[in-house]
């Protein structure tokens, strides 16, 4: 069953890349610019969903973000008080800086998927899908149980990774409650998690890429080197561009691993806390929600400017061919 | 267990809440006052039918809650309780609690702690429970007067208490005597505790076990009782200023950071890693200062080989904080009658020997702690009592929660001698001193 | 990420339909030269051992967990780590089963998984539809905002989302956890994305053949868009089954709670009990990594082509 969806998938999608102008397109294009009713019936239940749970939601905490919000209900308009306050709350920007670390270290992966997915995509390679799929189990495991072990592993006593730098005589530190190292330990399992999605996309992405290519270079007696940086990256920009704006955005969304791994009055938590988890922490164990909603628009300004960011300067390195 | 995640959920997010020693005026009158308004709660019929929700935060003290709730519904049969646990670790309790009180659907019957009480109180989400002392179905004079101080706010007595809890030092004998060492005794002193921990981290040093640790992720079986053994205090008396910067407060800080600088503590770092509890059950650690909830765990990891005596002597005194839980109903109970006479069997003295026969908590109810002694005759439980007779209340007020958060980010510095630990209490004061001045 | 590069690629540089095949196999099937490259395999060796050494780094984490769950928790905490246990502590997944209620718990967490699957199909598919493929008015508005959802963490909406689950009356119940959850603006932006690069010919020969756009979207398009569902159904699966806080907050009584909850509750009850909650976990955790392994070439084959666009 599978094997035919596929192969019409593509075949189509081709013939309509190859064929135009197309004569629906010409179709619509002559009509009026609206399908009537019909896409309502389509998008309506969709569309009232997101609304009341997640637009309604947004728009509230816009609001709060002005108030002073009562730890159970009723909000007091204070202008823009929370927002001067955050200005002048030092854990912001190094909060900011954390997690601008941390996705840094994340994206780290990018490369490392590629590299994988160009060895595993390789014609005529063994165990092929055993590869694929060693790597991506990582992403289907749990994080909350994920994040236990973790912590097993990167405990300073007896946790396997400094048993095996004493064999080297080197003594570990305290991974996890030690500034600077905590946030790295954190963003090693982030990437981790990731790797193997980002994998999968850019393997798909690789395979899409003509055979023709490569043995026409290889013809011409390029390396595999060469080959690699003049024809696999490029033809693969689009699937990397994907990955990275993935990446960045849950970067952004870091809370879990922190809840999980690091423990209260941890030494290293300045250096290590994300802006989600500054807005838990005010929001739920503070009881200051109304200082938490200025996070929260904050947190959404920080990624959606990243978002746009990313989108403009695609042009430069993205190839669409 | 118990109450170290109830210490967690202190130090995690204590909100605001009375400040014990400023109640101690207003919680005499409180059931005569402003509440003799209040109707006295007379006990419904016993064929009263309901259903009731009861939200706990301690999965081991279960067992011992179905006991009590099997007992009640020998008095009210048609009353159904469903116990719910949700653990306060990672503030799950609290958050889903706090959640609950916003939306108006709070557990017919719940736990509440000192940091939260002022702050549900204040916000009109609890029931009073005058009527139930004035109606005698509640005898306030049966529980320490410090508990029933603790849930009085304003003058009106909104829970029940329910256990409560100090911190002792506790010791494992067979590291003691390996290391030939003489064992701790209730007339020690910091000085004492100092040497022969200097002494057995020397003895044990390479394979990982110390001399003396106490959990310095919260001030509560650590920090807080060296404070006020040195002399200092942690907050004011009315709750309005930090005490943070006084010299006794800075000596009982140095204390701990002196046992890590000298090693015979394990670091800031380690003790975050692996808490120093869990380091004196895998017995890596000689001696802990720890809390009376941890005996359970304690005795059987370490059976006969665990002593406890009363908390070494400081330049001041040897004083503990206190601490314990109360049950409460949320102000638009929708069966007041059942939580009503629900909670009033569970400050009932059955309900207390239940609790103290299942040797997890010391039962509130006075008279029934002789039985939580009694659980564990290996080791004299009598010094926790002992100590509650002379324990400062736990430290609270009307916004807890802001410099609890403060404690967390700054202390773990001066402890791990990253800053100089006066600057850091210093700091810590006035930072705590502003925080208090938002408070109105 | 307009076009599909699949299709731009092949606009490119004019290649035989069959070589595009995803399947790594048959792209070496149709290999003219599959041969001579065979014929290089020698030079295959190190990316064997860079692979190999590589997936083994990847799954370490598991493999330790595994043997934690079958140790005592001394052998846990001892140095040297234990490679293997002395004796195999089988009892500690019994165990698991006297500490929380793991059949009930599997349920909800199953019961919430396919109905937030069905829901997510059925509803992301049909939005996604009209706006790759339909004109209406305030469609781009419309879509913009719901793209600004994407971005925003899960944690912002938890009070508000709360607040309506309370005024339905669905506390406590599966009703309760699965609502907020069957309507996914990632999951619409995904659908979109695949219905936007499928072709307009069997569309207009079944509008031709007076079929309405329902007939038309459930018979032609979304047979043509199974790639598409598999990804949304793999994302759906892995984010409700591991799916926190939510839950967490909106359930009462353990039995109501999903797996996710129950472990993190024993976490809290255990804290120091690691071979249990190795095992605990674990259990968890199989029934995914199962269905995973034995539909793995689906599940591969959706989430790659979800970032084709």
């Amino acid at each position: 069953m599978k094997a035919p969806v596929l192969t019409a998938g593509t075949e189509t999608s081709r013939d309509h890349a190859t064929k135009a102008p197309l004569p629906s397109a010409a179709r619509r294009k002559g009509k009026s610019k609206s399908d009537g009713f019909w896409p309502w019936l389509f998008v309506v239940p969709t569309v009232v969903g997101i609304g009341v749970f997640y637009l309604w939601p947004m728009v509230q905490t816009f609001y709060y973000s002005f108030t002073k919000w009562g730890v159970f209900g009723g909000a007091k308009f204070i202008g823009l008080d929370n927002y001067t306050r955050m200005l002048a709350d030092s854990s912001i920007p190094q909060s900011i800086l954390n997690t601008l670390i941390y996705t840094a270290i994340v994206l780290l992966g990018i490369p490392a998927a590629v590299i994988l997915a160009s060895l595993i995509e390789r014609p005529g390679m063994r165990f092929a899908s055993l590869y694929r799929t060693l790597y991506f189990i990582p992403y289907v495991t749990m994080p909350a149980a994920v994040g236990i072990v973790w912590r097993l592993i990167y405990n300073g006593d007896f946790g396997p990774i400094n048993w095996f730098l004493s064999l080297f005589g080197i003594h570990g530190p305290y991974w996890t409650s030690t500034p600077g190292f905590a946030l790295l330990a954190v963003a090693t399992v982030g990437l981790w998690m990731s790797l193997g999605f980002n994998l999968l996309i850019i393997s798909a992405g690789l395979r899409e890429i003509p055979r023709e290519l490569f043995e026409a270079a290889e013809m011409d007696g390029a390396s595999r080197i060469r080959q690699f940086f003049s024809i696999t990256v490029p033809l693969l920009t689009p699937s990397i561009f994907f990955v990275t704006i993935v990446t960045v955005i849950s970067g952004f969304q870091l809370f879990d691993l922190l809840y999980v791994m690091m423990g209260k009055a941890n030494l290293a938590m300045p250096q290590t806390q994300s802006l989600v988890y500054i807005f838990y922490n005010q929001a739920f164990l503070q009881n200051d929600k109304g200082y938490a909603a200025a996070i929260g628009i904050l947190i959404l300004a920080i990624i959606a400017l990243l978002t746009a960011f990313q989108f403009r300067i695609q042009k430069r390195w993205v190839n669409y061919v | 267990m118990n109450h170290n995640l109830n210490r967690r959920s202190f130090l995690s997010f204590a909100a605001a809440s009375a400040a014990v020693v400023s109640l101690a005026a207003c919680g005499g009158n409180g059931a005569a006052g402003s509440n003799a308004a209040q109707a006295a709660y007379a006990a419904p019929a016993k064929d009263l039918s309901a259903e009731l929700n009861y939200a706990i935060w301690d999965a081991a003290q279960k067992p011992a809650m179905q006991k009590i709730v099997a007992e009640f519904n020998k008095q009210y049969p048609n009353i159904k309780v469903t116990i719910d646990v949700t653990p306060s670790k990672g503030s799950a309790y609290w958050t889903k609690i706090q959640t609950q009180a916003s939306s108006n659907t709070l557990p017919d019957v719940f736990w509440m702690n000192g940091p939260h009480i002022k702050l549900y109180a204040q916000n009109n989400q609890l029931m009073p429970l005058d009527g139930l002392a004035s109606g005698k179905a509640v005898d306030k004079a049966s529980y320490p007067k410090a508990l029933v101080d603790l849930y009085t706010v304003n003058g009106t007595f909104y829970g029940v208490p329910k256990d409560f809890d100090t911190s002792a030092l506790f010791y494992n004998k067979a590291l003691f005597k390996d290391a030939g060492v003489a064992e701790p005794t209730s007339s020690w002193t910091w000085d004492d505790v100092k040497s022969a921990g200097a002494k057995l981290s020397k003895f044990y040093q390479g394979k990982g076990i110390y001399g003396y640790a106490g959990d310095l992720t919260g001030g509560q079986t650590s920090y807080y009782n060296t404070m006020l053994e040195a002399g200092g205090t942690i907050i004011s008396a009315d709750g309005k200023k930090s005490g943070y910067d006084s010299p006794g407060s800075i000596a009982g800080l140095q204390f701990w950071r002196d046992l890590i600088e000298s090693g015979v503590s394990p670091s800031m770092q380690q003790l975050t890693d692996t808490s120093s509890s869990d380091m004196f059950t895998s017995k890596k650690l000689a001696m802990t200062m720890d809390g009376s909830w941890t005996v359970g765990p304690a005795h059987t990891a370490l059976g006969a080989d665990l002593g406890i005596v009363s908390l070494p002597k400081g330049p001041n005194s040897n004083q503990s904080v206190i601490h314990g839980l109360a049950n409460v109903i949320p102000a638009n109970a929708k069966n007041p009658a059942a939580a009503q006479a629900f909670v009033a069997f569970l400050g009932s003295q059955d309900a207390a020997r239940i609790q103290a026969e299942t040797g997890t908590v010391i039962p509130a109810f006075n008279g029934t702690q002789d039985a939580w002694v009694k659980s564990v005759p290996s080791v004299d439980l009598g010094v926790f009592l002992d100590l509650a007779k002379d324990a400062s209340p736990y430290p609270v007020s009307a916004n807890t929660a802001a410099w609890n958060e403060l404690e967390n980010s700054l202390l773990p510095q001066a402890f791990a001698g990253t800053k100089p630990v006066a600057d850091v209490a210093k700091d810590l004061a006035s930072q705590m001193n502003s925080a208090l001045a938002k408070e109105s | 990420m307009s076009e599909s590069t699949l299709a731009a690629t092949a606009r490119a540089e004019s290649v035989p339909v069959g070589e595009l095949a995803p399947n790594p196999s048959s792209a070496r099937a149709h290999m003219p030269d599959a041969k001579s490259r065979s014929g290089k395999q020698g030079s295959n060796t190190v990316a064997h051992i860079v692979l190999g050494i590589g997936g083994l780094v990847m799954v370490s984490p598991l493999l330790y967990q595994i043997v934690m769950s079958l140790s005592t928790n001394t052998e846990v905490q001892s140095t040297p780590p234990t490679l293997w246990p002395s004796v195999i502590q089988w009892h500690n997944f019994a165990d698991v089963f006297g500490s929380m209620n793991f059949g009930s718990q599997l349920w909800v967490t199953v019961a919430i998984t396919v109905l937030r699957v069905i829901g997510q199909v059925l509803l992301c598919s049909m939005a996604g539809y009209a706006f790759a493929r339909m004109r209406f008015r305030f469609k781009g508005p419309l879509l913009a905002l719901v793209l600004s959802i994407i971005m925003v963490p899960s944690q912002l909406f938890l009070i508000p989302q709360y607040q309506i689950i309370q005024n339905l009356g669905w506390l406590n119940s599966i009703a309760g956890i699965v609502a907020p959850g069957i309507f996914s603006a990632f999951g619409l932006f995904l659908m979109r994305q695949f219905f936007m690069g499928l072709p307009d010919e069997l569309e207009d020969a079944a509008r031709l053949d007076g079929a309405n756009p329902f007939q038309v979207f459930f018979r032609v398009m979304l047979p043509l868009a199974a790639n598409g569902l598999w990804a949304l159904v793999v994302i759906t699966v892995l984010w409700s089954w591991n799916d926190l806080l939510w839950p967490l907050v909106v359930t009462s009584t353990a039995n109501a709670a999903p797996l996710s909850v129950g472990l993190s509750n024993l976490q809290g009850e255990h804290s120091n009990n690691y071979p249990i909650l190795m095992a605990a976990s674990l259990m968890a955790m199989a029934p995914i990594l199962i269905m995973f392994l034995l539909m793995q070439k689906r599940v591969m084959a959706g989430i790659g082509r979800s970032g084709l666009k």
